[in-house]
């Protein structure tokens, strides 16, 4: 009897540490972070026989709710997904899995189960239970998703900006390929990168024999010109461009050709920089145009002055026969006739001037004068010509001034008949002419009404004529530009101060000979 | 005084008349010659003391004329002064030996001036 209540104790015992450990590993079960539920496979449809309060937690369902229920309660309606077909599998051959699954909380909010199922089996090998072990893993879901997204949104953005950079290459290329210029691009050896379609078809070339060639050994070196070479070197240490640089040439396969050829550095933060870009066109056509105008015009020049010279005598004779003429209207008739004659001769001389400077074929006949006594001169002929205006010269400089002075005496004459021209309520123009430096300056200062702004800037260009001007004072706007011309021509300047309302001042310099050298000639 | 002869060539009959009756007002003896290709027979023939010269002139021109006048013995020395209403004509005077050079259109005294500038030599 002793002997079976110590049995019964130790059993007691043992069944009491058995409880005790049970308590601890519910606890532990309990206190898991993972859902955990054990599902009883030899009742029918497999019910939940036990879960964790992670499982209620993450859930949302109480214990009392959960037990009996199969699994798939889980899903709710969301059944096509197929891991079901995966756990269904694996319940049924006995086996575990793992899966990632949607399911829903009993609030019916989604969240991502990571789902690892584990078969429990007897001494026979039967399967009795199974140990479901859930993780909510929205969180990481989302995060995986989330990045997939980005990934995705990423992947579209440089899809979309590659595209935006093939058709911005394709728009520049079409441009570079349509454009009426030729482009070439050297290296910082001046051997040719690129050509573009222009260039081949204007020089009649193929790409071959143009890309990977130094540009001054292409075709028959007709690039190979000293003093293009010397700009061309230029640039990438100065990055001083070459603007308008013509090349006259005999080219192979096109014959002779005027080029126009600009050259600028370009650079393409890193990708590369002391690269080339020339741009070269072809300006044979408007240089014949130019150089057919100008015939035409010193054509049409030389044609008018024709008659113009016989009825310029007609009327000198005249005026010569009426010289004791007693009918003062007759004598009045013909001075007027005389001297409209004049204008007409000085407006078609005007015309051809601006022609022949145009396409720079004025010519100078470069011979050392006296500056003083040109200018003396010059004014003494419009004194006689305007006799009521008072010109007074001030200055002298001694100086000897090479140069054209018949052009000079022209310059002199324009600015003195716009001086009087423009101050119809003056009658005083004042000249100085002075040494400053190395240059004779002269001033031709009048009283008149003066000259804006905007208009100092464009007086000077061809047939410019300030707008309120036009009217009252009739004229073809060529005096200042060929007057402008020709001081340049002469190595001097020609500029204008002047304010409205308080005259303007025209000045011109013109270098002086240096003694040494009119003492050596 | 003795009725000096200058003899004109231009291709311009305008020109040609007033010339002729300014330079007869003057009291000069005047031969007009329009074709310049008869010019150096009429010079041959009419020996007159000077002559005014046209440059722009059709089938030969005055630097032509004036050429071939330097380079015949019996008119090398003619006196020439060339008119013309080219801008470069001074410089293609002076080139050819003219002995003056006249910018057309001209005031009438230049044409005297120049004529008796170049007679009195």
């Amino acid at each position: 009897m002793e002997k079976n209540t110590s049995h019964i104790d130790k059993l007691k015992q043992h069944i009491h540490i058995k409880s005790n450990d049970l308590d601890l590993y519910l606890k532990a079960l309990n206190s898991a972070y993972s859902g955990i539920i054990i599902t009883d496979n030899m009742q029918h449809d497999n019910p939940i026989i036990y879960c964790n309060t992670a499982f209620e937690t993450i859930t949302g369902y109480s214990h009392n709710e959960i037990i009996g229920h199969n699994c798939r309660f889980l899903q709710t309606q969301d059944r096509s997904q197929p891991e079901r077909q995966i756990i269904k599998d694996s319940i049924s051959r006995g086996e575990e899995c793992k899966v990632e699954i949607r399911n829903y909380r009993k609030d019916g909010t989604l969240f991502w189960n990571e789902l690892f199922i584990s078969p429990v089996k007897n001494e026979e090998g039967k399967v009795t239970h199974f140990i479901g072990v859930q993780n909510d893993i929205t969180a990481r879901k989302k995060a995986e998703h989330d990045l997939r997204e980005e990934k995705s949104h990423v992947e579209q953005k440089i899809q979309e900006r590659t595209k935006e950079l093939q058709d911005k290459e394709i728009f520049l290329s079409s441009i570079i390929e349509t454009v009426r210029e030729s482009l070439l691009v050297l290296d910082a050896n001046y051997v040719v990168l690129s050509a573009n379609k222009h260039f081949l078809n204007s020089f009649k070339v193929s790409s071959e024999e143009t890309v990977g060639k130094p540009l001054f050994e292409l075709g028959k070196k007709q690039w190979n010109i000293n003093s293009l070479k010397e700009l061309l070197t230029q640039i990438l240490p100065t990055n001083n461009p070459v603007i308008d640089y013509e090349v006259d040439n005999l080219f192979p396969h096109i014959g002779r050709k005027v080029m126009l050829l600009n050259a600028y550095r370009i650079e393409f933060e890193g990708h590369y920089k002391d690269r080339i870009l020339i741009a070269i066109e072809d300006i044979t056509e408007k240089k014949e145009q130019d150089r057919r105008k100008d015939d035409f015009l010193s054509i049409a020049s030389h044609e008018l002055k024709t008659p113009l010279t016989t009825i310029k005598g007609l009327v000198q004779i005249l005026q010569r026969m009426s010289a004791d003429h007693p009918n003062p209207k007759f004598v009045n008739t013909l001075d007027k006739m005389s001297s409209y004659v004049d204008r007409l001769n000085l407006l078609i001389t005007k015309l051809l001037d601006t022609s022949k400077i145009q396409s720079g074929n004025i010519e100078l006949h470069m011979e050392p004068f006296d500056i003083d006594k040109t200018i003396r001169d010059a004014i003494d002929n419009i004194k006689l010509a305007v006799p009521g205006y008072e010109i007074c010269l001030s200055g002298t400089t001694g100086a000897i001034v090479e140069g054209d002075e018949l052009q000079i005496i022209q310059v002199v004459n324009n600015l003195l008949s716009n001086a009087i021209k423009y101050s119809p309520d003056s009658d005083k123009v004042d000249v100085g002419i002075h040494k400053v430096a190395n240059f004779v300056k002269i001033s031709v200062r009048d009283y008149g009404m003066g000259i804006n702004y905007q208009d100092r800037l464009k007086i000077f260009e061809r047939f410019y004529r300030a707008s309120h001007i036009q009217k009252k004072f009739p004229g073809l706007g060529i005096g200042l530009y060929v007057s402008h011309e020709i001081i340049a021509n002469h190595k001097g300047t020609l500029w204008v101060e002047s304010e409205p309302g308080e005259g303007s001042t025209f000045n011109f310099t013109l270098p002086i000979i240096n003694n040494d050298d009119n003492h050596g000639a | 005084m003795e009725r000096k002869t200058i003899m004109i060539c231009d291709d311009d009959k305008g020109i040609l008349e007033m010339l002729e009756l300014f330079l007869e007002l003057e009291g000069f003896n005047v031969i007009c010659e329009i074709n310049s290709t008869n010019l150096i027979t009429q010079l041959n023939t009419h020996k007159p003391d000077l002559l005014l010269l046209d440059l722009w002139m059709p089938l030969l021109s005055g630097d032509q004329v004036l050429k071939i006048i330097r380079g015949t013995a019996e008119i090398e020395h003619l006196p020439v002064i060339v008119l013309s209403a080219s801008v470069d004509g001074n410089v293609i005077a002076k080139e050819l030996g003219a002995n003056g050079f006249i910018a057309k259109p001209f005031d009438l005294d230049d044409i005297t001036s120049g004529i008796t500038t170049i007679l009195s030599n």
